[in-house]
């Protein structure tokens, strides 16, 4: 399985809960079958396109996802995904 | 020994960033070596993009207020970080063996100290800096309300808690 890490912003989606599990293969289809689960996950983070939003970061057992294959970026059982809001402020 | 040293110029960059957005917030990083910084890398600031307010750590209060203005509204009271942007940065600051030390951002018309909402994202980002590997950083802020004199002040946050940083101008 693959742990995700949710920010404090998204936990509302996903009845509170800071770390949900993953078997997916990818990330495009981590974020679809969260989807599945927890509705509206996915508007958050992509665009239109499919694309991963401006103000939003996904690493990979500490590696950002714009550095490896972005969202075709594969996982593995054991890895650890952390879904980051933007740095921000008033 | 101080926190951080600064060099003058990075200071002087800083304002300038801060008076070309006028009256938008700016917001950048800084990174350097052995607590001196050398790099100054400017982040967009991407509050006016839909959806940013919601995916940021604002509490309910500021994300209310934020939707009642225009999207140029927001960026005068706000920040977002534009992650692309963070991205590359954290990667020639990778690249140059450097260390992430500062978060700055100016507040065109309130003092130089952390708001509400800076102190509710900077505690709310803590565990996240570890996550992706990198140390707490300092946050710096660059109050322009005293136009054309600029004020600039420097802190550490964490557990809710703000308390001066010790920065050594060079
Ligand atoms: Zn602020």
């Amino acid at each position: 399985m693959i742990k995700v890490r949710i920010p404090t912003p998204l936990r509302p989606l996903t009845k509170g809960q800071g770390e949900v599990e993953s078997a997916a293969a990818n990330i495009v289809d981590m974020i679809g079958s969260l989807d599945a689960t927890y509705p509206g996950l996915k508007n958050r983070l992509c665009d239109e396109k499919g694309d991963l939003r401006r103000f939003v970061n996904i690493y990979v057992n500490e590696e950002d996802i714009r550095f490896l294959n972005g969202k075709d970026t594969s996982l593995k059982d054991g890895d650890e995904v952390s879904i980051v809001p933007a740095i921000a402020g008033g | 020994m101080p926190d951080l040293s600064i060099p003058q110029h990075i200071l002087d960059q800083i304002v300038s960033h801060a008076r070309e957005l006028a009256p938008f917030e700016c917001c950048g990083l800084l990174a350097g070596v052995n607590k001196t910084v050398t790099h100054l890398y400017r982040i967009t600031n991407i509050v006016a993009v839909e959806g940013a307010e919601k995916l940021s750590t604002f509490d309910d209060d500021k994300v209310a207020h934020l939707e009642r203005l225009s999207p140029e509204e927001r960026a005068e009271i706000a920040f977002v970080m534009d992650m692309q942007d963070f991205s590359a940065a954290k990667k020639d600051i990778r690249k140059n063996g450097l260390d992430l030390q500062v978060v700055y951002h100016s507040h065109p018309k309130d003092p130089a100290r952390p708001s509400h909402t800076d102190i509710k994202i900077a505690t709310d980002y803590e565990e996240i800096w570890q996550r992706i590997n990198l140390p707490i950083p300092a946050y710096l802020l660059v109050s322009l309300m005293h136009s054309p004199a600029a004020d600039i002040r420097t802190y550490w946050i964490t557990g809710g808690a703000v308390r001066p940083a010790d920065v050594h101008i060079v």
